[in-house]
């Protein structure tokens, strides 16, 4: 719950912390957001654990501990990159063995290799090795490269060391963006995603629109059936099994048992073929028949969830006292004064439960939208959420969805509420 | 000489006549009540009629237009057979079936204790226990998948049928409490009490007086979870990649697959809840009517 909140709320990538120096314990210089520009100023390679060399985007460099005589004739033990040796042997498995120092090109360049006592430029020199120096390879290791980067945050000039994971380097090797960031902060950078969405608008239409033609239907239908099954007629038991089946079936098996109806070579059309009503069979679930896919939609959630509503109602009527019925029937009430006086306030407890659970439930309905729709043509919110989630990989945006929904279903359930509340304090 | 036989009361032809009157009323609206329960009736079996001549029948008669009416289409297993065939249904529906046992073994086991005490204790927050079993009930699923989703990523926990268990007992163990407990609250507390004084220990009065009771409610009880959890598509969705369950697996291939998939797959959902709601019904109001106390 909390969490998703704050998956809604918080973005843990939206800035990158830059270090003072390259290395993790070092102290933070300054804060870049995601995808800023930024120009590469240097560059350093760090050790990283093993693990971590699986992480996507890691630009690495391997530097070698070589032994090899030194410019004045010392055997040195020490730490050289890759990119200044030349390998010339290799063992059976790939292992390199045996390689000789790279020339340095450039007038001005030093000639000379430095050795380092461990495998980072910052740590002390041991010997400087002449070019072609013939060296025993002993030992690798993988390092991450970390790059000296600045740029602008917040109108200010920034720069900072940052790992090359977050980072993505351009063709020209001077210029790059960040990638991701690795410090969280409080945005409704996805609040507008899913208000700026596309299918945002869209949705809480339809989700509106299914609310206010499906509730009212329910609850009528299901005050019949409750109705039906106080009567105790003969097959009361059987009508109950009938009415009750569709308590247990999902709202993906309810659409696709709407969609058999409704589609193009289906249930209806076969009918209305056969019956004369129409020559060629028209079709109902397209996108220019949105009108025909909420009605569609509307047909299946009555059918599916009236039965819940119905259960709730009769478990009301139950407690309502016989005399009190008889006494309103003795008075000569007809049914429908009975229902309107008598039956419809003392259920309010009842209706009212059954109200909030529906539309709570109601907000969560989605496969029944895209067995009959496909998901797009007509959408709802629980939908949004299920397709940011899982075609878009959008999490966070998906959490707004889910959370926009959770408040929608707690204003909806103070609201009814408030609403009997104040009924009751009138009558008192 | 006139006898009055007091079984036929002088009564006026007037009072015959209201008397009919009222008899002939009831007569009619008795049969439009059996009328009103029949159409009913066919709105929710027509269409499940409908999609099961649809899973059982040629593929052919699934592509044919117009279908004809509605017994006359032809029976076949073909279009099952081809459903069960299909990719990912055999194993989805392994994977509902597991994690429907689990999910009913787990909150029958919690919830038993659970009802228990809260139909026979009175403890302190005994009732902010029950409103806050309430209150998880109202939190959408839709709310707590993504952010479980996230967590059981992070937990390497994620695409397993154990976590998804673990998401379904949570959302039927609110249901499960309440209607355990008001079974056990139909069970008056006094059986218990005379056990124990022909010298039951409260463990034998429990085990057996209450238990035979209670069974068949607990049962029922714990196909509606089956049923819950079979039903279950978005969680199901979320939570999984390659451990789908059947909903999951059906919804995921829906768009692209042909109709007579569909229309199998969509009845083959279907058929727990026409097994089970038979053994139910009559436990439904205990269920939903504990909802609104």
């Amino acid at each position: 719950m909390v969490q998703g909140l704050i998956l809604a709320i918080y973005d843990d990538e939206a800035n990158l912390a830059l270090l003072e120096e390259a290395d993790l314990d070092a102290p933070t210089a300054d804060l870049i957001a995601q995808s800023a520009s930024i120009d590469i100023l240097g560059r350093q390679g760090n050790l990283v654990p093993e693990e971590e060399l699986e992480e996507g985007n890691l630009l690495t460099e391997v530097w070698f501990r070589i032994e090899a005589p030194d410019v004045d004739g010392n055997q040195v033990d020490g730490w050289a990159s890759e990119s200044r040796i030349r390998v010339r042997e290799e063992a059976e498995d790939g292992t390199p063995i045996m390689g000789t120092v790279r020339r340095r090109l450039g007038s001005n360049a030093d000639p000379l290799t430095s050795v380092f006592s461990e495998p980072n430029e910052k740590s002390e020199v041991v010997g400087q090795l002449e070019a072609r120096t013939e060296v025993q390879i002993q030992d690798l290791a993988t390092l991450e490269v970390w790059f000296l980067v600045s740029g602008e945050h917040e109108g200010q000039a920034v720069e900072g060391w940052a790992p090359s994971r977050f980072i993505q380097i351009f063709e020209d090797e001077v210029t790059g963006r960040v990638d991701r960031g690795n410090t969280g902060e409080f945005t409704t950078e996805f609040i507008e995603k899913m208000v700026n969405d596309r299918f945002f608008w869209p949705a809480v239409r339809s989700t509106a629109i299914l609310m206010l033609i499906i509730i009212p239907t329910q609850f009528v239908l299901a005050i019949v059936m409750a109705l039906v099954i106080q009567a105790q007629l003969r097959f009361n038991s059987f009508i109950l099994y009938i009415f009750a089946i569709p308590l247990g079936v999902s709202d993906l098996a309810v659409g696709i048992l709407w969609f058999a109806i409704f589609t193009q070579n289906g249930l209806l059309n076969s009918f209305l073929q056969t019956v004369g009503a129409i020559d060629t069979p028209s079709a109902w679930l397209t996108a220019d028949s949105r009108n025909w896919i909420l009605v569609a939609i509307w047909l299946a959630e009555v059918w599916r969830a009236t039965s819940i509503v119905m259960v709730i109602v009769v478990s009301g009527l139950q407690a309502i006292s016989n005399e009190v019925l008889e006494a309103a029937e003795v008075f000569g009430a007809n049914l429908w004064q009975r229902l309107r006086y008598v039956i419809l306030p003392l259920l309010r407890p009842s209706l009212q439960v059954a109200l909030i659970l529906r539309t709570i439930l109601a907000f969560q309905v989605f496969a029944v939208v895209i067995a009959l729709s496909g998901g797009d043509v007509v959408t709802v919110l629980a939908n949004e959420s299920y397709r940011q989630y899982f075609e878009l990989r959008n999490t966070n945006v998906a959490a707004a969805y889910a959370f926009f929904i959770l408040i929608l279903s707690m204003f909806t359930s103070v609201i009814y509420l408030r609403a009997v509340r104040t009924q009751e304090e009138v009558a008192a | 000489m006139t006898t009055i036989d007091p079984n036929t009361p002088q009564v006026s032809p007037e009072v015959l006549a209201v008397h009919k009157k009222a008899i002939r009323q009831q007569k009619i609206r008795r049969g439009l009540t059996y009328a009103l329960a029949g159409v009913i009736c066919l709105w929710i079996i027509v269409p499940i009629f409908f999609i099961f001549s649809m899973a059982f029948t040629t593929q052919e008669t699934v592509r044919s237009y117009p279908k004809g009416f509605l017994p006359f289409i032809p029976f076949s297993t073909e279009t099952m057979t081809f459903f069960l065939n299909s990719d990912g249904i055999v194993p989805g529906l392994i994977n509902s079936v597991l994690v429907a046992v689990i999910t009913l073994v787990l909150s029958t086991l919690i919830a038993a204790p659970a009802g228990y005490a809260i139909s026979r204790y009175i403890f302190p927050g005994r009732n902010f226990f029950r409103l806050s079993i309430l209150a998880v009930r109202a939190f959408p699923i839709v709310v707590l998948s993504i952010p479980l989703a996230v967590m059981f990523i992070q937990l390497g926990f994620f695409d397993s049928i154990y976590s998804l268990s673990l998401m379904h007992t949570a959302l039927a163990l609110p249901t499960t409490v309440l209607v355990i407990g008001s079974v056990f609250a139909s069970i008056p507390y006094e059986l218990e009490e005379a056990a124990q004084v022909f010298g039951c220990t409260p463990f034998q009065a429990f085990r057996h007086v209450v238990l035979p009771l209670v069974l068949p409610g607990i049962a029922a009880s714990g196909l509606f979870t089956f049923v819950m959890s079979w039903n279950e598509v978005f969680a199901a969705s979320i939570l999984t990649i390659q451990n789908r369950t059947l909903p999951a697996q059906v919804l995921f291939a829906l768009s692209n697959s042909s109709e007579a998939y569909q229309f199998a797959g969509g009845f083959f959902l279907l058929i727990p809840s026409l097994l089970f709601m038979f053994f139910i019904r009559n436990y439904l109001f205990n269920m939903w009517g504990q909802v609104s106390k």
